[in-house]
């Protein structure tokens, strides 16, 4: 009902601009639209009406509709319903007026779109190259069909060093990262600093892209997918693959069976909890308080322990496949589950205690890093990021997935939008993860673990899964295609928004700060740079020499 | 001229050593706090012989020694160079005036060492030796300051310029604290300020709060947590010796240790009575053998007091690294109101109290203003204690600035 509301509102507001629209169950929308309205749609959309701003993705659509496909994504969290607008641009130089003048929050996917789609957005307020590495000549996008995965363009410039922007006047640069201590992943963010505060920053990432979305649409099958989707995070790596396997299920309506949905969401679960243990630790390391640090990976352990016995894993839980899971979890592991879970609830009790009633870690962290409702719904923000400023979005509970729709938990929210409520909604949440993770034990009823599913998927479908991850909502995005594989897989991480709204965070703050505010949002760079092409070295491998590596450090630049 | 050589070597020796090995100490303390095992594995090469990882500290040096010493090319040489011996030297050079006991007796087993009792400090009786004290302290600074800026990367230049105005502001309060133990010893002289407190009390005891704001700004000299900003690993790498490496980083790492055995023995000297312990040692300054005649008494009694102030030395650094685990570092506004909006206003506090406490009982005379006196010494410091807790809103976070939207606001 939901579905046909917000289809009619749109109708009665737009009629002609509305060509065609899809109403596959009530939680999706699928509408397709004429390009000329597509601005005001949004703005409707996105102002009216109140949506969260998910995605937008780009699709050469070229070799089945002689198209380019572009569709921006939208969630109504409260209304339980995800909403894809899409419009089909001509194949002769594809054109689409930007949406970021009223939705500031698709600024990087429609740069992402540019880059690796080429579809020019026109109006866009800073269209600077985002994901293609520096030496990427222009005018090649590795994302359409017509680019081979493993092509490496003849012009690629290797000595072409990225164009910053200028700072502001009277500030100074300090480049932070691509290595720093505190970056676990190579980012880089050109901080403009006065004295020390920072005043403005430009981010320059998407290092480390490894062309996953390329080579799912290009030599991998639907089944092979869960397990590099699984790779792309180095800490939940879980949560893409069972919300690329949704997203495949949601497009070909089928539904896993209970037991599946039950161990689905007890493993999701499980790196919930490792990661928010792993996150308190690395906040602690990152203000200096190393002992809060060590003892929360004590703590951490038994959990990875506990997946490597119940999967084989410590991570990398090989899980998914379409219309299912790959193991079973045994009486065994599950007794042993529970006496983890009581040992971890045991000990992360006093810890909790310990750090919320600190002093000097909310001398560090209470009004740092701020973004309210405003900036989240300007920037997209999700997660751990928007709960903690009050807005209370969480997929569990709005977008009901894999068995959540049968556990009880709440949503834990904080009104501060600071580090400091980031902490406390990140620690609570680890009781919610073990209170969910019981209740999927008792419930979980013997069955079957997997659909027999004996016709080929079918061809040309849309499917949208929204997954909470430990970070924000995974969202993924696929179009099912031929030979056994997707046409398109389009991975939104929780970081590529999250990380949007860090400049707002670190503005005019000092840089003792920068670090805690950028570390509050869990950043995961991988996750967000999932998509580049191809090793570049890979047709000259040299072995270098010590003696020559030492020569290329020390040869003095100009 | 031998004897001062002689104890020289001692000292040095025993410098280098206690730092090493203070370093394994706090691995393995930070281990147990942290729930870990530590370092453990290195014992005597070449055997399975492990003894708890005493061998680490050897291994560590070498380590540092055999490491390439690399020099990068955008440094300035010749100050990159002058860097880590400066605050070395500064550091080494500061034991000279530092007691480490009372006096050996000048005599052993009835041969004259000396023409009298020897005293356990490299160059005795220094009058300024504080001042000294002081003034080479300072100059650590500098090595810090010519580190930053010679390594030319703005990380260092930045950890530079903080532990410069770190070191500057806290040398303040640092300086206000010892004010009254001064003032109460009537001597710059460390011997005689110990011998004071052997007659009268430890300053501890008498100044409480003198004895605070000078520990607070002994952390924060020895750059430790939770004042370890020049160096903070999360935010500016490594600091000022971000670009050192080899031998020119042992020498800054062993530097650092050394601030903090400086900074304890001085807690130790100016306010914990030094080689005094009440019933133990005896108090008057010069030895008197506990009133037994005869050299091994004279001995024994010299030794004891060496033990003593080692002994005392060992707690507070014990508690320097008990600390280091304890809490998160504060950031660089907060260090530095906490310095000059809490620690200044208190040392000023402790210096008017014990002066015209000083006055009254010097005037007066009366035995029991004495204990009066202590009384209102440790008023003053719970009352400045709760005070600052009522404005704890001295060190909180500043407002931000106003947001002045930039250009690049719309570029993320």
């Amino acid at each position: 009902m939901i579905a046909r509301d917000k289809l009619n509102l749109l109708k009665d507001k737009f009629g002609p601009a509305i060509l065609r629209a899809d109403l596959p169950d009530d939680g999706r929308l699928f509408v397709s639209v004429e390009p000329s309205a597509i601005r005001d749609i949004c703005r409707y959309l996105f102002g009216d009406l109140d949506a969260r701003y998910i995605i937008s993705i780009g699709v050469d659509d070229r070799p089945f509709s002689g198209k380019f496909l572009v569709t921006h994504n939208f969630a109504f969290d409260a209304e339980k319903l995800l909403v894809c607008v899409m419009v089909h641009l001509p194949a002769e130089n594809p054109k689409l007026d930007s949406i970021t003048r009223d939705v500031p929050a698709a600024n990087w996917a429609e740069r992402e779109i540019r880059d690796m789609v080429g579809v020019e957005f026109e109006g866009h307020c800073y269209p600077k190259r985002l994901v293609l590495p520096d030496g990427w000549p222009d005018g090649v996008h590795p994302l359409r069909k017509d680019f081979a995965w493993n092509e490496v363009p003849k012009d690629f410039e290797e000595e072409r060093e990225f164009e910053f922007d200028e700072p502001p006047a009277g500030c100074t640069v300090v480049p932070f990262g691509p290595f720093h201590p505190t970056l676990d992943e190579p980012a880089h963010f050109r901080l403009y600093v006065e004295g020390e505060m920072v005043r403005g920053c430009e981010y320059r990432g998407f290092m480390v892209h490894r062309g996953i979305e390329k080579l799912a649409e290009s030599v991998l099958n639907y089944n092979d997918i869960p397990m590099m989707a699984e790779r792309i995070c180095g800490i939940c790596g879980c949560v893409h693959s069972v919300a690329y396997v949704q997203a495949v299920e949601n497009a070909a309506a089928i539904k896993p069976p209970p037991r599946a949905e039950y161990i689905r969401t007890i493993m999701l679960e499980i790196e919930r909890l490792h990661s928010h243990l792993l996150w308190v630790g690395l906040a602690c390391h990152i203000v200096g308080f190393d002992t809060l640090f060590m003892q929360s990976f004590r703590i951490r352990e038994p959990v990875m322990w506990i997946a490597e016995k119940i999967s084989g894993n410590r991570k990398t839980y090989g899980l998914c496949l379409i219309g299912g899971v790959r193991w079973d979890i045994t009486a065994e592991s599950r007794a042993e589950l529970r006496a983890v879970l009581d040992k971890l609830e045991a000990e992360w009790r006093p810890l909790v205690a310990a750090v919320l009633k600190d002093r000097n870690i909310q001398k560090r962290t209470r009004g740092i890093g701020i973004a309210d409702k405003t900036a989240c719904k300007r920037s997209g923000l999700i997660g751990p990021v928007a709960r903690a400023a009050g807005v209370d979005i969480d997929c569990r509970r709005d977008h009901p997935y894999a068995a959540y729709d049968r556990v009880r938990f709440d949503v834990i929210t904080s009104d501060g939008g600071d580090v400091w409520s980031r902490v406390v909604v990140r620690a609570k949440e680890v009781f919610e993860s073990i209170e969910i993770i019981r209740q999927c034990l008792d419930k979980m009823e013997p069955g079957p673990l997997q659909l027999g599913i004996e016709d080929e998927l079918p061809v040309g479908r849309l499917g949208l899964s929204s997954v909470e991850a430990p970070r924000g909502e995974s969202h993924h995005f696929v179009i099912t295609g031929e030979n056994n594989r997707p046409r398109r897989w389009r991975v939104r991480a929780p970081t590529y928004q999250n990380l949007q709204g860090v400049p707002a965070m670190i503005k005019d703050q000092q840089i003792a700060d920068m670090t805690i505010s950028l570390g509050s949002i869990d950043p995961c760079f991988s996750c967000t740079d999932r998509l580049e092409t191809i090793d570049l070295k890979s047709g000259a491998t040299k072995i270098w020499t010590e003696g020559e590596l030492l020569k290329l450090v020390r040869t003095k630049k100009a | 001229m031998l004897l001062a050589l002689i104890k020289i070597a001692i000292l040095l020796g025993g410098l280098m050593t206690a730092a090493a090995y203070f370093v394994l100490l706090e691995r393995r303390m930070a281990a147990w706090i942290q729930d870990r095992i530590g370092p453990n594995r290195v014992g005597i090469p070449l055997t399975n012989i492990r003894i708890f990882g005493l061998g680490q500290p050897l291994a560590d040096g070498l380590k540092f020694i055999l490491k390439e010493e690399f020099t990068p090319s955008h440094v300035d040489r010749a100050l990159f160079v002058a860097a880590p011996i400066v605050i070395l030297v500064a550091a080494l050079s500061l034991f000279a005036v530092i007691p480490v006991g009372s006096f050996l007796p000048s005599k052993v087993a009835g041969h004259p060492l000396s023409d009298g009792p020897i005293e356990m400090t490299v160059a005795p009786g220094v009058d300024a030796a504080l001042i000294y004290v002081f003034a080479l302290s300072s100059i650590a600074v500098y090595g810090v300051i010519l580190g930053g800026w010679a390594s030319n990367n703005k990380y260092s230049f930045l950890g530079g310029l903080r532990s410069s105005a770190q070191l500057v502001a806290y040398e303040v309060p640092m300086g206000l604290g010892i004010l009254g133990a001064v003032l109460a010893a009537g001597s710059l002289n460390l011997s005689e300020i110990i011998a004071a407190q052997a007659d009268r009390g430890w300053f501890a005891l008498l100044q409480p709060l003198g004895f605070v704001v000078f520990s607070v700004a002994a952390f924060a000299e020895a750059a430790r947590l939770p004042f370890d900003l020049p160096e903070c690993e999360q935010e500016l790498v490594g600091g000022y010796h971000t670009e050192y490496s080899g031998m020119k980083l042992l020498l800054f790492l062993v530097a650092e240790f050394l601030h903090m055995i400086t900074a304890a023995f001085l807690m130790v000297i100016l306010f914990l009575g030094g080689w005094h312990f009440p019933g133990l040692t005896g108090s008057s300054m010069a030895l008197d053998g506990w009133g037994h005649p005869g050299e091994l008494w004279l001995w024994g009694q010299a030794l004891v007091r060496a033990g003593v102030l080692l002994g005392k030395v060992f707690c507070i650094i014990v508690f320097f690294m008990l600390v280091r685990w304890t809490w998160p570092r504060f950031r660089y506004d907060q260090l530095m109101s906490l310095a000059w909006k809490v620690m200044l206003p208190l040392g000023l506090i402790n210096f008017v109290v014990s002066a015209c406490l000083e006055q009254l009982q010097g005037t007066l005379g009366y035995a029991w203003l004495r204990w009066v006196a202590i009384a209102l010494a440790w008023i003053v410091l719970f009352g400045a204690w709760i005070g600052v807790s009522l404005l704890g809103s001295v060190t909180e976070n500043r407002p931000r600035r106003p947001a002045q939207p930039l250009e690049s606001d719309l570029r993320a």
